[in-house]
């Protein structure tokens, strides 16, 4: 069984967006609303006077592999698979929020009755969507499943989103993440997270 | 990785939360202490009416208010059984619902018994009647049977309740202010001292009877007590917040730099009913007002506490 990943490489990301766009398209977020899209890329001025860089940060989702948003949850909407993709199952979740502020990476975004309206208008008879509930990013798991990978990853134009199992020893993802180039966010809050990123400040100036 | 980091409260649990935590520590510690009272104190049937009725009233309150803010509310059914508990028993709203229930069906059936001896009930449409009924009768005779029984059972849910809204807070680990094992405990403590300000309100008020004067001292005492654990605790907090973790840092910032916590909740809402009480459990006082202000005071604070809770949590985000 894989155990998925994502490796950020923050050196390449140029703040382009099209991660965000492509994951609203593919899993139809409320597009109306940009504090509710699964990812989102964070512009971020770093240094002093002359001395300033410029930092594209994408988040999401982190699919930790001791997620407390999956403890707190008390419907049981919120699930782990053996592949390690975190996932809501919005039929059961009752939308309490507690996963929301459970989660350290503002990683949950609220889907309620009025976007699934809007979602209705906009995505038209596609709209998949069942029942409000709160949201966030499944790494793309129903095209995982498939072998396709996630739709920010194909996307991405710097190739700063890599996806891939750190199980294989010959995955590249897998090897980024063992040499330690890249780092995952806020360890010693023990959530074990499953995206990591590769730092660009120490390479600049 | 930790660089450039921002800092944030957040506005998804807010007053409303706060509402919520607050009904339900002062409804189900209300509720243990009555029914404590009467099973080991003295048998008291207003003081039990009154406890089961705010457990009841203040838990449905407190409950709507979450209810209120659900976004799929007809999913709420997946909490209300039982069976949650096997399928999540690390998730304390799960347990938390569940105490809230069996802490409402343990409470009105302990409190029925009394109720069917009450005037007021009977002046109610609809209630005469089902009161009244033979299955009514029959589990009012078995309730005093297992008197004790029952009356455990709401206790122990109670207790639950009371605990469980700290141990909530408590499981959202990227905040300090939350995760950390003070706040279970101050959140039970308060919610018992709310409590005890309560029933000395009621007993200086509207059950206002000489012959409890027993009750009330040793309501006072406690109280006392409650409020000198409440003030370690925070002092405990204080010391915890200040060096450790920057989201820790924060919080004291926001909490110790704003005079709605500072004069509000420990200043009017600790210091000044303790001192009152003092007063009073050490000389006594000549009227009943101070033991009053000091119950209004203590109740309002209860609430400054959890309010001030939500929103002074700090979350880090490393971007
Ligand atoms: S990043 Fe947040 S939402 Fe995602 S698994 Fe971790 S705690 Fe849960
Ligand atoms: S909002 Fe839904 S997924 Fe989140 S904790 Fe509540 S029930 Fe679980």
């Amino acid at each position: 069984m894989p155990h998925f990943a994502m490796v950020i490489d923050l050196n390449t990301c140029v703040g382009c967006n099209a991660c965000m766009a492509a994951c609203a398209m593919e899993n139809q977020a409320p597009v109306w609303d940009k504090d509710k899209w699964r990812t989102y890329v964070h512009d971020k001025e770093i240094g002093l006077g002359s001395d300033v860089n410029r930092r594209f940060f994408p988040r999401l989702c982190n699919h930790c592999d001791n997620p407390p948003c999956m403890s707190v949850c008390p419907t049981g909407a919120t699930q782990k698979k053996a592949n390690g993709i975190v996932f809501v199952d919005q039929e059961l979740c009752m939308g309490c929020r507690a996963c929301a502020m459970a989660c350290p990476y503002h990683a949950r975004v609220a889907i309620t009755s009025d976007d699934m309206r809007e979602g209705r208008e906009f995505y038209g008879s596609d709209y998949r969507r069942t029942s409000p509930s709160m949201d966030k990013c499944s790494f793309c798991d129903h095209r995982v499943e498939q072998g396709i990978k996630p739709a920010c990853v194909e996307t991405c134009v710097g190739s700063a989103r890599m996806f891939g199992d750190l199980d294989d020893p010959n995955d590249p993802v897998a090897q980024m993440v063992a040499s330690g180039a890249a780092r995952a966010l806020m360890p010693h809050i023990g959530t074990r997270p499953n995206v990591y990123y590769i730092d660009d400040i120490k390479w600049r100036g | 990785m930790d660089v450039n980091m921002t800092y944030a409260t957040q506005d998804i649990w807010t007053w409303w939360l706060a509402i919520y935590l607050y009904f339900g520590g002062l409804g189900a510690a209300t509720l243990a202490v009555t029914f404590l009272t009467d099973m080991y104190l003295k048998p008291h049937r207003h003081l039990v009416i009154w406890g089961a009725g705010a457990g009841v009233v203040l838990l449905a309150l407190g409950s709507l208010m979450l209810f209120g803010h659900l976004l799929d509310k007809t999913a709420v059914l997946n909490v209300l059984n039982p069976m949650i508990l096997f399928r999540k028993p690390d998730a304390w709203i799960a347990w938390g619902t569940q105490f809230i229930i069996w802490m409402m069906v343990w409470g009105v059936l302990y409190a029925l018994p009394y109720v069917r001896e009450t005037d007021f009930p009977r002046k109610v449409p609809g209630l005469r009647n089902l009161i009244d009924r033979p299955f009514v009768v029959t589990i009012g005779t078995l309730v005093q049977r297992f008197h004790y029984t029952v009356g455990w059972l709401a206790v122990i849910n109670g207790v639950g309740v009371a605990v469980y809204t700290g141990l909530l807070l408590q499981s959202f680990p990227a905040v300090a202010l939350w995760h950390n094992p003070a706040v279970p405990l101050l959140f039970t403590v308060s919610a018992f001292s709310t409590a005890m300000a309560f029933l000395l309100l009621l007993m200086y008020t509207l059950i206002n009877d000489q012959a409890d004067e027993y009750i009330r001292v040793l309501y006072e005492r406690i109280d006392l007590v409650l409020i000198a654990a409440e003030l370690v605790i925070l002092f405990s907090l204080y010391q915890y917040l200040k060096n450790g973790s920057e989201s820790g840092v924060r919080s004291l910032e926001l909490l110790w730099n704003d005079y709605g916590w500072l004069i509000g909740f420990i200043g009017f809402g600790l210091i000044v009913p303790f001192v009152l009480e003092l007063k009073g459990v050490i000389k006594g006082w000549a009227t009943r007002v101070p033991i009053i202000t000091a119950s209004i005071l203590v109740l309002t604070g209860g609430y400054l506490l959890r309010y001030y809770f939500m929103y002074a949590g700090v979350y880090a985000y490393p971007w």
